[in-house]
């Protein structure tokens, strides 16, 4: 005792004047603004400080920057992932709004890149950014995803989806996939543990899954069969949550580790299937291990580095190509400019005429032309046993009856874009509707979009 | 999607993405026990047209279980179980 203080007491006083009044350069393994940042998931035991040093370390390439990119970026950025490469060629359009929640007014007409790197910055200006406005391509597969440690499918063809989970075979990495349609998702980690093709400890993959391709025309894009913004959202934030997971489950802190994504417990490879409007709104499918024979994974594979760099395989062409529907002859078609001509004709004779709208009542209700009546085509092209089905189908009967009425007047057809009409107009000659040839039917070319373009500009696009 | 427990002798066949919107439906029951190498000729038989269109390129699962159709002769759905066509959804 000296000067009644115990002695410890009086040497951690004394240290603590003796102090510099300069603060000792940071000795922590992160900085003083991450330590704040993360705080909320650095306390939580799934991340701690060596998570927080995996994610920093880690880079994630996410090729598609639309519906499901924006909100898996939002949270990767948010997460502290320390390099985020964005894959896009497209531009912001309005309809992009709704769901693709990076993008804002301002940035309407500019690359999607560039808008969501402006959104990252604001947000996280920590995350280093790599661009590529382009779309993926074979040629550009393998050396963009290259120097990444895990890839994100966010984008929205059978093709690139193919590409993607074939490349990320071929170089390693573990692949988290989600995709969306109107009121339904899907979300698998491809490749995961991600072991060289032909070692059946490896993830399946999508083609191990899905070995052919749905053809072309059974394929539906979000322009066609709608999107509803929350449904593509979970999906999104549920690709950012596993790549999280997978990122730091990952052997050890540094970069390099990935390679021993295998090591830890990675659980069964399953499918997560979400569908807004149904009870229970998620299942949980269990998948196969990778499918012997596999063209991509398998001892067997045909899909070579080569094969996919130098274009001989064929994406596109393995997908299928829709052609536009081209079935009717010449005169059985007029141009929206011809039809307008020949509504004000017709009314100014005094006589009438009938106008068919194909397109599925909720479009129909959206806007029409006025006097068209609606006859949706998912009714005209289920019709099997035609000419019984005719009388059980109400609105068939009443086009019909219509028709009949109207004392051999032209019968024009349209839809959105002008394909649908075209097999509206045969199914409908095949009825007999025409009266054995009459009666004109025939199509509006180009379909309500002709008639905006080129008739009337305050027809709403949608 | 009214995924209803199936009455006696049935199962519950589910139909989701473009499966859902050929079949019109999003569920329905159907009479078990149906080897699963029948079921695409079944369900053929009800939609016509789909086994090209939609199955061709589906995945198949019964009691949330993947079922790779190279691979199921001997497989049967039984009475009660949970049977769906998955249709992979590539947009985003």
């Amino acid at each position: 005792m000296d000067g009644g203080f115990p002695s410890d007491w009086r040497n951690d006083v004394l240290a603590a004047l003796s102090q510099p009044v300069e603060e000792a350069p940071n000795t922590w393994p992160l900085t003083q603004q991450e330590y704040k940042r993360y705080g909320r998931q650095l306390i939580m035991p799934e991340i701690g400080l060596q998570g927080q040093l995996k994610l920093k370390n880690a880079k994630v390439l996410v090729i598609g920057v639309g519906g499901l990119g924006c909100p898996a970026i939002a949270y990767l950025a948010g997460a502290g992932v320390g390099t985020l490469g964005l894959v896009d060629g497209d531009v912001v359009e309005e309809s992009n709004l709704h769901r693709q929640i990076l993008h804002t007014v301002g940035g309407i007409g500019e690359a999607k890149v560039d808008s969501a790197r402006r959104f990252v910055k604001e947000l996280n200006p920590l995350v280093k950014i790599e661009e590529y406005k382009v779309r993926i391509s074979g040629d550009n597969a393998l050396q963009m995803i290259a120097p990444y440690d895990v890839v994100l499918d966010c984008t929205d063809t059978p093709a690139s989806r193919y590409l993607i989970s074939d490349s990320c075979v071929l170089l390693g990495k573990p692949l988290v996939s989600a995709s969306a349609l109107r009121t339904e998702g899907q979300l698998t980690i491809f490749n995961y543990p991600p072991r060289p093709a032909g070692d059946p400890a490896g993830g399946p993959c999508y083609r191990c899954i899905f070995p052919s391709p749905p053809p072309p025309e059974a394929v539906t894009s979000c322009g066609d069969g709608g999107i509803l913004g929350p449904v593509v959202g979970v999906m999104g934030l549920l690709q950012a949550l596993e790549t999280i997971k997978a990122i730091t489950a990952a052997g050890s802190a540094d970069a390099t580790a990935f390679s021993s994504f295998a090591e830890p417990a990675v659980n069964p490879p399953t499918m997560l299937t979400f569908s807004a409007y149904s009870s229970p709104q998620f299942r949980s499918i269990r998948l196969r291990p990778r499918k012997k024979g596999c063209a991509s994974c398998s001892a067997e594979a045909t899909v070579t580095a080569e094969a996919l760099t130098s274009g001989s395989m064929d994406y596109i062409q393995f997908c299928g190509l829709t052609h536009p529907v081209n079935i009717l002859t010449p005169k059985e078609r007029v141009s929206a400019l011809q039809y307008a001509e020949a509504r004000k004709n017709i009314s100014l004779s005094g006589k009438s005429h009938q106008v068919v709208d194909v397109r599925e009542k909720v479009q129909f209700d959206l806007c029409h032309l006025y006097g068209s009546i609606n006859v949706p085509f998912s009714i005209v092209s289920s019709l099997r046993n035609a000419t019984t089905e005719v009388v059980q189908t109400p609105v068939l009967q009443q086009l019909k009856t219509s028709i009949g009425k109207g004392g051999g007047e032209p019968v024009f057809v349209v839809c959105r874009l002008g394909n649908d009409s075209q097999v509206a107009v045969r199914k409908f000659k095949e009825l007999g509707f025409d009266g054995g040839g009459k009666i004109w039917i025939g199509d509006v070319r180009g379909g309500l979009k002709a008639w905006r373009e080129d008739v009337d500009p305050s027809f709403p696009e949608y | 999607m009214a995924s209803t427990k199936p009455p006696a002798g049935q199962f519950n066949m589910l139909y989701f993405a473009a499966a859902s919107t050929y079949a019109k439906k999003q569920s329905e029951h159907l009479k078990a026990p149906l080897p699963v190498s029948e079921l695409f000729d079944t369900l053929e038989q009800l939609y016509p047209g789909i086994k090209e269109k939609v199955l061709s390129s589906c995945m198949l699962t019964v009691n949330l279980g993947y079922v790779d159709l190279d691979d199921a002769a001997g497989i049967k759905i039984k009475e009660g179980d949970e049977v769906a066509i998955i249709p992979p959804v590539s947009s985003g």
